[in-house]
C-alpha cells in the first residue's frame, strides 16, 4: 500500500442556523491511503457525511483543508466520484443516460459516452436495462445505477455516503459483496460512510470512528482480516467479533461520558 | 389506501358498470331536462339542445363558422406560442439568476396583478385596429402565468438533483439544460395549461373589443340579433376550445413526460 491519496488537515465545519451555530466537525485530520477501503463509522450527527462531502468538494469546510495527491482541493474534484444515499437518479433520463451524466460534464463525445456508460452498466450487471427509465427499477438496482454513474468517470477515489442505507437486508448483503468485488477488481480507493458496524468490518481495511458533539474523529482501527471476505463467514470470525465489541464499546462509552 | 379487504371484495363482486357510466348518465339527464324545458320557456332566453345542434349544423354549412374558426385559431396560436416562448425563457433566466429576477420582479408583479383588459385601448392606439393588437393582447395575457410557474419550477428543483449535477461537475449551461429545466417541467406544464386557457379568453375578448372578426364577432352578432340558438352554438364551439386545450396538455405530458406521473405515484 502506497502513500496518502487524500489528506484531511484540521477540517472543521460550522453551520449557522436559526437556532444558533452548530459545530458539525471540529478539527478532523485523516489520511486516506491509495487503494484502501476506508470506512467512516459513527452515530447520526457525528459529521461523517459532512466530512465525506467536504472531501468531494460539494460542501466547503469552515476551516482546514483537503489535499488530493498533495494538491489543495478547490471546488469539486474531477478524480473523485460520489455515491449518494438518496441516489437521485434523474427520472427524465433513461438508466444509461443517467450513467452518462459525469461523462457529459467532461465533454466526452456522444458515441464514446454511450459506449463507456454501457460498459460500466455491464460491470454492475445492468446492461439489459440500459434503456429503461430509472423508476422502473427496484431500490437495489437503482443504487447499482448510482454506483455505475460514479464508476463511469473512472474515478481514482469512490466516495460512498451510506449507499445501502435505504435498502432491505437481503439486497444490502448482495450489494456489499458486489462492491467488495468491484473494489478488488478496479483497484480503487474507497471512502465509505456507514453507521452499520458489521458492514464496515466486512468491507474495510481501516475504520475511522467518529463521535458527536462536536463531530470529531476518535480513532482509526485496522481491520486486519484477509480478503476476499465473501469467501468466509466474517461475522463468525473471532477477530471480527473482537473488533466489533471494541468499536461498540468505544462509541458507547464516549456517548455515556457525554451525557 | 386502507379500504378493508372485505369491503373491497364486496365492491368487486357488485355489478360492474363501465367506468364512465355515471358522468355520461348525468350529462344525458341534464340534456333531457333542458330539452323538456323548451316546452315551457321563451326560446329567446334559452334554446334547447336539439335547436343548438341544428344551428351548429347550419353555421357549418353556411361557412361563416369555418372562417371565424380559422381567424380565431390563427390569432390564438400565434399569440400563445409567443407568450409561452418568452414566458418560459424569462422564467428560466429569473429562476437561475438572482440579478435578472430582482430586475424583472416589479414588472412581472405589476402586469400579473393588472386586469389586462384595461390595456386594450392603449394597444389599439399603439398598433391600430388590426390583428396586431389582438395578437399583442393574447401574448400579454398568456405571458405571465407560464412565466411565474416556470420561475417557481426552476426555484423548487429538488436539492438532490442539483447535488448530482454539482458532484459530477456539470457546467452552468449543462446544469440549466440537464437538471433545472427538465425538473421544472411539471410546473411549466401547469403554466402552459393556465396560459392556454387565458389565450382563449384573450382571443374572444379582443375579437369583441378590437376588431369584429372570429368567434368573438359571431357571439356579438348573434347576441345583438337575439338569435339565441346560433349564439349558444358558438358558445359550444368556444367551450370545445377549452376542452381541446386541457386534453392537449394532458396528452403532451403522457406522451413526452411519462416520468411525471410515475414519480408522483412513487411518492405516495
Amino acid at each position: 500500500m502506497s502513500g496518502a491519496v487524500i489528506e484531511v488537515r484540521n477540517v472543521s465545519k460550522n453551520y449557522t442556523g436559526r437556532h444558533g451555530a452548530v459545530n458539525a466537525l471540529a478539527g478532523v485530520s485523516l489520511e486516506v491511503r491509495a487503494g484502501e477501503f476506508l470506512s467512516l463509522v459513527g452515530p447520526s450527527g457525528c459529521g461523517k457525511t459532512t466530512l465525506l462531502r467536504i472531501i468531494d468538494g460539494i460542501t466547503l469546510p469552515s476551516g482546514g483543508d483537503v489535499l488530493f495527491e498533495g494538491r489543495r482541493l478547490e471546488g469539486v474534484s474531477r478524480d473523485m466520484a460520489f455515491v449518494f444515499q438518496d441516489i437521485n437518479l434523474l427520472p427524465w433520463r433513461s438508466v444509461v443516460e443517467n450513467v452518462e451524466i459525469g461523462l457529459l460534464a467532461r465533454g466526452m463525445p456522444p458515441e464514446e459516452r454511450r459506449r463507456r456508460a454501457l460498459e460500466t452498466l455491464e460491470l454492475v450487471g445492468l446492461r439489459a436495462v440500459a434503456a429503461a427509465p430509472p423508476y422502473a427499477l427496484s431500490g437495489g438496482m437503482q443504487q447499482r445505477v448510482g454506483v455505475a454513474r460514479a464508476l463511469a468517470i473512472h474515478p481514482k477515489v469512490l466516495l460512498m455516503d451510506e449507499p445501502f442505507g435505504h435498502l432491505d437486508n437481503f439486497t444490502r448483503e448482495v450489494l456489499q459483496i458486489e462492491i467488495a468485488k468491484l473494489w478488488r477488481r478496479l483497484r480503487m480507493t474507497v471512502v465509505f460512510v456507514t453507521h452499520d458496524v458489521d458492514e464496515a468490518i466486512f468491507l474495510s481495511d481501516r475504520i475511522a470512528l467518529m463521535q458527536t458533539g462536536p463531530g470529531r474523529l476518535m480513532d482509526v482501527l485496522e481491520v486486519g482480516l484477509p480478503h476476499p471476505r465473501w469467501e468466509f463467514n466474517v461475522r463468525a470470525d473471532a477477530r471480527a467479533i473482537a473488533l466489533r465489541e471494541s468499536i461498540i464499546e468505544q462509541l458507547h462509552v464516549l456517548r455515556g461520558v457525554m451525557v | 389506501m386502507s379500504v378493508p379487504a372485505a369491503a373491497r371484495d364486496a365492491a368487486d363482486r357488485s355489478v360492474r358498470l363501465p367506468r364512465n357510466t355515471v358522468p355520461v348518465l348525468a350529462v344525458l339527464i341534464v340534456l333531457g331536462i333542458w330539452q323538456l324545458s323548451g316546452l315551457f320557456l321563451n326560446p329567446i332566453l334559452i334554446s334547447t339542445p336539439a335547436e343548438v345542434g341544428r344551428e351548429l349544423f347550419w353555421l357549418l354549412r353556411w361557412g361563416a363558422l369555418e372562417l371565424a374558426l380559422v381567424e380565431s385559431l390563427r390569432e390564438m396560436l400565434i399569440g400563445l406560442a409567443a407568450g409561452l416562448s418568452v414566458g418560459i425563457a424569462l422564467g428560466v433566466l429569473m429562476g437561475r439568476y438572482m440579478t435578472v429576477e430582482k430586475l424583472l420582479a416589479p414588472f412581472v408583479n405589476f402586469f400579473n396583478a393588472t386586469p389586462l383588459v384595461v390595456v386594450i385601448p392603449l394597444l389599439v392606439i399603439w398598433v391600430g385596429i388590426s390583428i396586431k393588437a389582438r395578437l399583442l393582447f393574447v401574448f400579454l395575457v398568456t405571458l405571465w402565468p407560464v412565466l411565474l410557474n416556470t420561475l417557481a419550477g426552476i426555484k423548487n428543483v429538488q436539492r438532490g438533483y442539483v447535488e448530482v449535477g454539482m458532484a459530477f461537475g456539470l457546467s452552468e449551461s449543462q446544469m440549466v439544460r440537464c437538471i433545472s429545466i427538465p425538473a421544472a417541467v411539471p410546473y411549466i406544464l401547469t403554466g402552459v395549461r393556465i396560459s392556454a386557457g387565458l389565450a382563449i379568453i384573450g382571443m374572444i375578448v379582443s375579437e369583441m373589443e378590437v376588431s369584429f372578426v372570429g368567434l368573438g364577432f359571431l357571439l356579438l352578432h348573434f347576441g345583438s340579433a337575439f338569435e339565441t340558438g346560433r349564439l349558444m352554438a358558438v358558445i359550444a364551439v368556444a367551450s370545445l376550445f377549452g376542452i381541446v386545450n386541457v386534453l392537449a396538455v394532458k396528452w403532451v405530458q403522457a406522451r413526452f413526460f411519462p416520468w411525471i406521473s410515475a414519480v408522483a405515484a412513487e411518492g405516495q
